[in-house]
């Protein structure tokens, strides 16, 4: 315990509840039905005046840039595949669930490349650490993409041709190519 | 008795079952899309067979294959009692549904020189039938919950006791006191002791009468139905489910709809106590018979009009988002709910132009006399209903302590006062 100090910001909250109308609890009842009542009016009255979305025929478009959706695997300039198969990715997954094997890169480009690059997207908690982990930028999650569906647990397994044709949703990929060169 | 006679009987018998058990599937949804609306969301609204969504009353149906379909799972811990373990939800959804059939739904009609009630069990001691058949539900609840040995329904069933004792205590003084003031136990007469006004305007409803008594009564018949704000037995943010934990599929919906049923019959009640019943207010059943050309003619000019609005409404609504092409089929649904609606319109108009000018003295009134009352009162009772459940959705529950405090302390004390102020006027008006 300390002594010195003093009890100084304290406030006391006022209460309620003590005055003879609160006790009754029909005043209270009485607006709080006002407040119900009317949202409940105005939204009879027109369905449209609801903020809530009609997906999936409404598409929410507030997501920003820095949502984390679905993984891609980013291109080079040439349009060739970015990732060198380092495992950088698949180390730092705290679900461990990219599954990478690693081949030989043939066309000069680089050295190594991957053969199966494949997320388990029922696995992954989406926390962003293989997109961290990543020295080459390889892989990133600005898809925008916030579902993933399928029929069987198979179709949730992202395939490396898949994660290359899913495209950028918040900028094109050359501009934050261009921009991770300069720095 | 006569075929006419026999007619009316089986029609208000079937009328009584259906206004019961038809309006589950209705409860339920209004409950879903009245809370969906009062939090700025749709509601179920998706379901539809061929297209047609009816606004989502096809949920609630889709709801009870669900429930029939279900696995019938009987924990294995549940060795004594099982019969009763079985039998409890159906006492419950029994004796709600048959507090409801003592209910009239419209005015005696006189059929081949006999008076035949229009309520499913023509009696005429309905309170007293209320009150006896109304409390043994409580019986299914306690069975099981206790029967389910599961410390969660225990206490369930326990609090679902606990709160019938108190507050049926007040509900029945409150009901006394009613009793007193229009001098009967028969719900029939009730309604008839409100069809005059007084002060020559504000229509006689118990409501403006013993408007103490009905306060009293609306907040216990809350606690008797188990709604929110009283919800304590089901309690699920403390004990789970309450009573019905240990229950799967049919036997929960025997529950569920049972609550439902026994909200509707708390509504009936309301509305025949203290909102004039079926009763239209400033027009007894007499006056109905006797101005009937004038209501038929009003009625010729409001439906159209009233019907039209709803058109406009319909076509308004019906759709996901009016910036939206798609539409999931909805416009259809519109345009042939469109037609319906102008063919029942039509339909209604004839009847009522051939009422109009049929000759004085002969059966059209005396059967459409009914009728209108039955609307008026399947009116009312949704009101009541949309009331009860718009309460559900504005309150917070009570703690259970502040649900017996209530009960106690100020409901019981509050009834009792009451009664004794209502004997004392209504002696001395009698004397
Ligand atoms: S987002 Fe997280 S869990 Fe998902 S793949 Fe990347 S590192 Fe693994
Ligand atoms: S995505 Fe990045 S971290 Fe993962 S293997 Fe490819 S280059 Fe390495």
């Amino acid at each position: 315990m300390n002594d010195t100090v003093k009890p100084t910001r304290i406030t006391t909250v006022p209460r309620y509840g003590d005055q003879p109308a609160d006790k009754l609890y029909l005043p209270a009842i009485y607006a709080g039905i006002k407040v119900t009542l009317g949202h409940f009016v105005r939204n009879v009255l027109d369905i449209t005046a609801m903020e809530t979305l009609e997906y999936p025929e409404e598409q929410p478009t507030d997501i920003t840039s820095r949502y984390r959706g679905l993984h891609r695997l980013t291109h080079r300039e040439d349009g060739s595949i970015r990732c060198v198969a380092c495992f950088m990715c698949a180390t730092a997954c705290p679900a461990q669930c990219i599954n990478i094997i690693a081949t030989e890169r043939t066309d000069g480009i680089d050295e190594k490349m991957p053969e199966i690059f494949a997320i388990d997207t029922l696995e992954c908690v989406f926390c962003g650490m293989c997109v961290e982990a990543c020295p080459c930028d390889a892989i990133r999650m600005d898809t925008g993409i916030f579902s993933v569906t399928g029929k069987t647990r198979e179709d949730f397994v992202l395939q490396r041709d898949r994660l290359l044709s899913h495209t950028g949703a918040f900028e094109t990929e050359q501009t934050r190519n261009k921009e991770a060169s300069h720095d | 008795m006569t075929t006419a006679q026999i007619l009316v009987t089986l029609g208000s018998i079937v009328l009584a079952a259906l206004l019961a058990l038809l309006m589950i599937p209705v409860l339920v949804w209004l409950e879903r899309r009245v809370c969906g609306l009062i939090q700025d969301r749709p509601g179920p609204n998706r379901t539809n067979v061929f297209g047609f969504r009816l606004g989502g009353v096809v949920q609630s149906f889709a709801d009870v294959v669900k429930l029939v379909t279900k696995e019938e799972y009987i924990p294995d811990h549940i060795r004594y009692g099982r019969w009763i373990f079985l039998l409890a939800p159906m006492i419950t959804f029994a004796s709600a549904l048959l507090a409801f059939m003592v209910i009239p739904f419209a005015d005696t009609v006189q059929v081949d020189g006999a008076a035949l009630r229009i309520q499913g069990l023509p009696v005429s001691y309905g309170i007293l039938w209320y009150l006896a058949i109304g409390s043994v539900g409580i019986l299914g609840m306690v069975f099981g919950g206790w029967l389910s040995h599961n410390k969660y329904s225990l206490l369930g069933a326990l609090r679902a006791a606990a709160q019938m004792i108190s507050y049926e205590l007040a509900l029945g003084l409150g009901i006394i006191s009613m009793i007193l003031t229009y001098d009967t136990i028969d719900f029939n007469a009730m309604v008839q002791w409100q069809s005059g006004t007084f002060w020559g305007f504000i229509p006689a409803w118990g409501l403006f009468i013993q408007p103490f008594a009905a306060v009293i009564i609306i907040i216990a018949l809350f606690v008797e139905t188990n709604r929110a704000p009283f919800s304590v037995a089901e309690g699920e943010s403390e004990i789970v489910a309450g009573f019905f934990t240990e229950y799967t599929a049919m036997k929960f919906a025997m529950y569920f709809m049972g609550e439902y049923v026994a909200m509707n019959t708390a509504s009936a009640v309301i509305v025949t106590m203290f909102l004039g019943g079926y009763q239209l207010p400033w027009f007894s059943t007499a006056a109905l018979l006797e101005h009937f050309r004038t209501v038929a003619g009003v009625l010729l000019l409001l439906v159209p009009v009233v019907m039209t609005l709803f058109i406009l409404w319909m076509r308004r609504n019906n759709r996901v988002r009016l910036t939206l092409s798609t539409d999931g089929g909805r416009g259809r649904e519109t345009r042939i709910l469109t037609g319906v609606l102008i063919g029942t319109t039509l339909l209604i108009e004839a009847i009522l132009l051939w009422l109009l000018l049929e000759p004085a003295g002969s059966i059209g009134a005396s059967v459409a006399v009914p009728l209108l009352q039955i609307v008026i009162f399947v009116v009312k009772l949704m009101l009541v209903n949309l009331f009860i459940i718009l309460i559900r959705w504005t309150l917070p529950r009570f703690r259970y302590d502040q649900v017996q405090v209530l009960g106690w302390r100020y409901l019981l004390p509050a009834a009792l006062a009451n009664l004794f102020v209502t004997s004392i006027i209504v002696a001395g008006v009698g004397s």
